[in-house]
């Protein structure tokens, strides 16, 4: 059992360490959650393991605390509406752009892209931009795929997913157009797989070395953070974009009490957001 | 990468063949510790990682850790245990008999691969 004292101290950790702000109702979470943990690495107590993680300088306990808490729900083109705007209005201004010699690519960071079902999505939006307008590439489009779990990254990487995982929000066309099927596993196409490099980031972490965006996915994952650290993210993504650049956020999510960085652009049913 | 599933739950034996299908890796299984080894020796010790459920009825796990350990073709090849349940002192017991971590049912996909991540000291 985690005593309220030992739950503090691991909430405040993980808040310090990764953003993720526990709720008092989240102690069941903790528990289950690190109870593996303590016991393969042979302590006694939840205190016990706060200790060692706080004095361990090669952060392999911290890593691990992170995987145990973090959660990983993801799917393909999920809520639509992002894909729908890239499509219709965002690759065509980009674009243009590159015509006209303004700019020699696209970038695009996905900042919590879990397995690799939001990236893949927006190269595949792109790949059919350019059934359209064939004068583009892949090589036009660069995406950055971060998060802060090594197994997720390393599942989105390999671009291969099960039945049940290629069943969340993709078509039976884009599946015949951009998989290939081996047995209960659907690999994604090497086009589409070079236009997304995967990366191991904190959020927690400066990223200015990420260099400049046009486009930034923050999606469903600032709903985990404190408000001040809402605050603080959201201004370093708008320092991070580019004049203009756009940043998408979960379906679910608004940051109008948060920042007065972004104006926020509707296209059909769907919410954007443009740095000011 | 080749792995060893040594359960005697077809289910799980099911579920772990899935997920490291979507590795990419090569999977192999056995239904307790005795067909376990008799696996190892078939294929001369060429197995990368070795899942090995705690509760089997021929040959347990811990048995099956045991011989393995003691057999100079096997004992560097990495093994996770898998349990059903939270046991310190069974954990620890098998820590210390040269287990390299442990998995506890039931477990995830992405529980299932960070394991085996982490046994493989696989980075990206």
């Amino acid at each position: 059992m985690i005593s309220p004292d030992e739950f503090r101290l691991i909430r405040d950790y993980i808040e310090q360490h990764c953003g993720i702000h526990l709720t008092e109702e989240k102690v069941y979470l903790v528990e289950t959650r690190l109870t593996t943990l303590i016991i393969e690495q042979g302590f006694q107590t939840f205190g016990e393991l706060y200790q060692k993680a706080v004095t361990d300088r090669t952060y392999t306990l911290r890593d691990k605390i992170i995987e145990a808490i973090t959660t990983n729900e993801t799917f393909w083109f999920r809520d639509l509406h992002p894909f729908g705007i890239l499509n219709e209005t965002l690759f065509e201004k980009l674009t243009a752009d590159i015509q006209s010699g303004k700019r020699t690519k696209i970038k695009i960071w996905c900042s919590a892209c879990s397995t690799g079902q939001e990236p893949y999505s927006i190269a595949m939006t792109f790949m059919e931009f350019t059934r359209r307008h064939p004068f583009f590439k892949p090589e036009h489009l660069e995406i950055l795929a971060t998060d802060i779990s090594s197994t997720v990254l390393f599942l989105g990487k390999t671009g291969r997913y099960d039945n049940l995982a290629i069943s969340r929000g993709l078509s039976d066309e884009f599946k015949a157009r951009y998989f290939e099927k081996n047995g209960n596993v659907w690999t994604i196409n090497d086009d589409i797989k070079k236009m997304v490099r995967f990366q191991k980031l904190n959020l927690q972490e400066n990223f200015n070395h990420l260099g400049k965006q046009d486009i930034i996915f923050c999606r469903n994952i600032l709903i985990y953070f404190s408000i001040e650290f809402k605050q603080n993210i959201l201004k370093r993504i708008a320092s991070l974009l580019r004049p203009d650049g756009h940043l998408f956020l979960g379906a679910s999510e608004s940051i109008i009490m948060y920042t007065q960085e972004y104006e926020m652009l509707r296209h059909a049913m769907g919410l954007y957001y443009q740095v000011k | 990468m080749r792995i060893l599933s040594v359960d005697d739950s077809r289910a799980t034996r099911e579920f772990i063949r899935k997920a490291i299908d979507v590795l990419g890796f090569e999977f192999l299984e056995a239904g307790d510790g005795k067909e376990g080894l008799e696996v190892l020796q078939r294929e001369n010790g060429k197995v990368d990682l070795i899942l090995l459920d705690r509760h089997m009825p021929e040959m347990n796990g811990m048995e099956m850790l045991e011989a393995i350990k003691s057999n100079d073709l096997f004992k560097n090849i990495p093994v996770t245990m898998v349990t059903t349940e939270l046991d310190r002192d069974e954990i620890q017991n098998a820590i210390t008999k040269g287990a390299k971590n442990y998995l506890v049912k039931p477990f995830t996909q992405e529980n299932l691969i960070g394991k085996v991540m982490e046994s493989l000291e696989m980075t990206l």
